[in-house]
C-alpha cells in the first residue's frame, strides 16, 4: 500500500477560521467577483492514495457543470482518466454531474457562504478473515 | 487453541494434516459454506471419493459443532413475507416451490473464493490470494454473472447445484426449542445426496458451456478470466499481487481482461468515469465489431465519505431490483463482498473469504462444486462500505436502451429527499466534454488572485 501522502493542513479549513472571519472572507470576494462561486476543496480525511492539492479556495464559474470542474481538478493533480476520483458535497454525497456549479451552490452552500466539497478515491479491500 | 478465528489458522495448516483438516472443518461449520469448502475441491475424476469425502466433512463439521458447542454458526433468517430480489428477480418464502426455485437461482451463481496451492503468480512466488485478493475474487465473481447472463439460457440453472444449508424460512420452519439448538444438530447428510436427480445435468450443452465458464476463471496463468490474467492487468494501475484493490482499479482490470480474450469476441466491458456513462462511447464500443457487441456497463462510485450516506440506501435497493443489473461489488469495509440482492433492509451477497484449494480447470472433468454457494448471507445494508462498482448488463441495442431509461429513471437513482443521484448517462461521448484520454495538463486559465500563500482564491 502506498504511504500516506503529506498529512493535510492539521485542521480542515472551517476549524481554522471562525465562522466571521469565513462569512468576511464570502462577503468581500461575492462583492468583486458576483458571477463566481466560491469553493473550499480539502482532501477527504483518511484519504490515502490522492494527493494533496496545492490550493484549497477556488473561484469558480457559475455555468461550469460539475463534470467540467472535476475535469478542472483532476488535472490540477494530473491524474489518469481511469483513477476513481469523486467529489463529496459536504463530506457525505456525489453532486449529479449535469449540476451547474450554480445549482450546486444553491443547493449545498454552507451557512459561512461558502461551498464546502471534499475529494476521495476508493477504499481498498482485503482481508483475511 | 486461543483463537476461534479458524481463518488465520487454516492459511498456516498443511492441508492434509490432521489439525489443517480439523480446523477447516471448524471454518465450515463456522461460517456455513458447507460441502462446497470440503476438502474434494482440488481432487478431479473420482465421484465417489467426493461423495465419500463430503460426508466425511460434514459429519467431523458437524462433530466440531457438537464437540466445541458453538452456537456462532448462525442461520441465515427469511422473511417470509416480503419480497427478496436476486438479480432483479423477486421471492416471496410463503410457499415450497417459491423456496426452491430461490434456492435454484442462489446456487447456481457463480462463487470465487480465495484459493491456495497454484501456480505461482506473475512476478512473485504467490501461490495464493488468500488474505489480499478479495476484491479481485468478487469482480470475478461480478464478471461471471455477466458472462452467465450472456451466455447460458435465460432461466439457467444449474441441475447438480447443492442444496441450501444455515438458511431458516421463517414459515417452513417455525422457531421451536429444539430448531433454535440447531447448531448443534448434526444436518440430514443425506439429504443433499438425494435431492434433485442428475439427469436434466451432465452433458447437455448449457451444461458444458456452464463447465467452459467457470473454467475461464480458474487458477492457472492460461485462464482468460482467472486470478494470474487479472494481477499481469492490474500492474499498468500500479498494482501487484499481494496488493489490496479497489472496486473501480478491479473494473478498468475486467475491461482490459474482455478486451484481450479471444474468447468472448461479441461482449464487451465499459467502465463509467466520474460517475457518468457517455453513451455515445458505449455505442461506438458496442459497434466496434460487425455484429453489435453485448455491453457490460461498470459504474464505480463512491457513496458516502466514511460510511454508506443513507440517501443512498433506496437507490442502491431499487438498482438490485433491475433485471438488467448484474450485482454490486463492493464489501463491508475493507472485506470485498459480491452483492446479489436484498430482502427489506439487508443486503444478500457471496462472500469470497473463504480459502479453498485451487481446481486444476485443464483437467476436462475437474469438480464444480467448490465453485458454487449453498449458504446464502446477509448483512444490513448500513454496512456498506460507500466504494463501490455496479454492474450492469445489455445483450442488444435495444437493451441498453432500455437499460439506460431505467436504470437512468428517476425512480432509481433519485431518493426522495437528496438530489444526489449516484450516476447519470448523458448523450454525447466523453471528448465533447473535455475527458480525452488525453495526459492531464494544468489549464493556463487558471491564475490566482491576492496575496501570494497558501491562503488565497484560484480564480477558475
Amino acid at each position: 500500500m502506498p504511504p500516506f501522502e503529506r498529512t493535510q493542513h492539521p485542521k480542515p479549513f472551517k476549524q481554522r477560521k471562525s465562522f466571521a472571519t469565513r462569512q468576511q472572507e464570502v462577503a468581500g470576494i461575492r462583492m468583486k467577483f458576483p458571477t463566481k462561486i466560491p469553493v473550499i476543496i480539502e482532501r477527504y480525511q483518511r484519504e490515502k492514495y490522492l494527493p494533496l492539492l496545492d490550493k484549497t479556495k477556488f473561484l469558480v464559474p457559475q455555468e461550469l457543470t460539475m463534470t467540467q470542474f472535476v475535469t478542472i481538478i483532476r488535472n490540477r493533480m494530473t491524474l489518469m482518466p481511469s483513477q476513481a476520483f469523486y467529489l463529496l458535497l459536504n463530506n457525505s454525497g456525489i453532486a449529479s454531474m449535469s449540476l451547474t456549479m450554480a445549482q450546486v451552490y444553491k443547493e449545498h452552500k454552507d451557512d459561512d457562504g461558502f461551498l464546502y466539497m471534499t475529494y476521495a478515491s476508493q477504499e481498498m479491500f482485503g482481508q483475511s478473515d | 487453541m486461543n483463537s476461534v478465528s479458524p481463518s488465520s489458522a487454516q492459511y498456516v495448516q498443511p492441508a492434509d494434516s490432521p489439525e489443517g483438516r480439523r480446523r477447516r472443518d471448524l471454518h465450515s461449520g463456522h461460517f456455513g459454506h458447507g460441502p462446497a469448502g470440503g476438502a474434494d475441491g482440488g481432487r478431479e475424476g473420482s465421484g465417489e471419493m467426493d461423495e465419500v469425502d463430503r460426508l466425511k466433512t460434514k459429519l467431523m463439521s458437524a462433530w466440531n459443532n457438537v464437540k466445541y458447542g458453538w452456537s456462532v454458526k448462525s442461520k441465515t433468517v427469511f422473511n417470509k413475507t416480503s419480497p427478496l430480489y436476486l438479480l432483479g428477480q423477486s421471492y416471496v418464502f410463503n410457499n415450497e416451490d417459491e423456496v426452491e426455485r430461490f434456492s435454484l437461482a442462489f446456487a447456481s451463481r457463480l462463487w470465487l473464493t480465495y484459493r491456495k496451492d497454484f501456480p505461482p503468480l506473475g512476478g512473485s512466488a504467490l501461490t495464493s490470494d488468500c488474505g489480499w485478493g478479495c476484491m479481485l475474487r468478487s469482480g470475478q465473481m461480478l464478471l461471471a454473472q455477466g458472462l452467465l447472463t450472456h451466455l447460458l439460457p435465460p432461466g439457467w440453472h444449474w441441475a447438480e447445484s447443492p442444496h441450501l444449508t444455515d438458511v431458516d424460512f421463517e414459515i417452513l420452519h417455525p422457531r421451536s426449542p429444539s430448531l433454535s439448538r440447531g447448531s448443534q444438530t448434526p444436518p440430514p447428510v443425506g439429504h443433499a445426496l438425494q435431492r434433485r436427480s442428475v439427469q436434466e445435468g451432465g452433458d447437455s450443452p448449457a451444461e458444458a458451456l456452464h463447465r467452459r465458464l467457470v473454467g475461464w476463471f480458474g487458477d492457472d496463468p492460461a485462464s482468460p478470466f482467472g486470478l494470474h490474467r487479472l494481477v499481469e492487468l492490474g500492474r499498468s494501475s500500479g498494482k501487484r499481487a499481494g496488493d489490496w484493490y479497489g472496486p473501480s482499479v478491479v473494473a478498468h482490470i475486467l475491461r482490459k481482461a474482455v478486451a484481450v480474450t479471444t474468447e468472448v469476441e461479441d461482449m464487451a466491458v465499459y467502465v463509467a468515469q466520474d460517475c457518468t456513462v457517455y453513451k455515445e462511447d458505449v455505442v461506438r464500443l458496442c459497434e466496434s465489431s460487425p455484429r453489435w457487441k453485448s455491453v457490460i456497463i461498470l459504474v464505480p462510485v463512491r457513496l458516502g465519505g466514511e460510511s454508506l450516506n443513507p440517501s443512498y440506501v433506496q437507490c442502491v435497493k431499487n438498482i438490485l431490483k433491475l433485471q438488467c443489473c448484474i450485482g454490486i461489488i463492493g464489501g463491508k469495509p475493507k472485506h470485498s463482498l459480491f452483492f446479489i440482492g436484498f430482502q427489506d433492509e439487508q443486503l444478500l451477497y457471496l462472500d469470497p473469504h473463504y480459502c479453498q484449494p485451487a481446481v486444476d480447470v485443464t483437467q476436462g472433468n475437474f469438480s464444480l462444486e467448490s465453485f458454487h454457494c449453498n449458504s446464502p448471507r446477509k448483512m444490513g445494508v448500513g454496512r456498506m462500505d460507500p466504494s463501490c462498482t455496479i454492474g450492469f448488463y445489455a445483450r442488444s441495442k435495444k437493451d441498453f436502451e432500455t437499460l439506460c431509461s431505467a436504470v437512468g429513471g428517476v425512480s432509481a437513482l433519485s431518493s426522495s429527499k437528496e438530489k444526489y443521484p449516484i450516476f447519470t448517462f448523458v448523450e454525447g461521448g466523453a471528448h465533447d466534454y473535455g475527458q480525452e484520454d488525453a495526459p492531464p495538463q494544468i489549464l493556463p486559465s487558471s491564475h490566482r488572485l491576492g496575496h501570494s500563500g497558501a491562503d488565497e482564491f484560484v480564480l477558475l
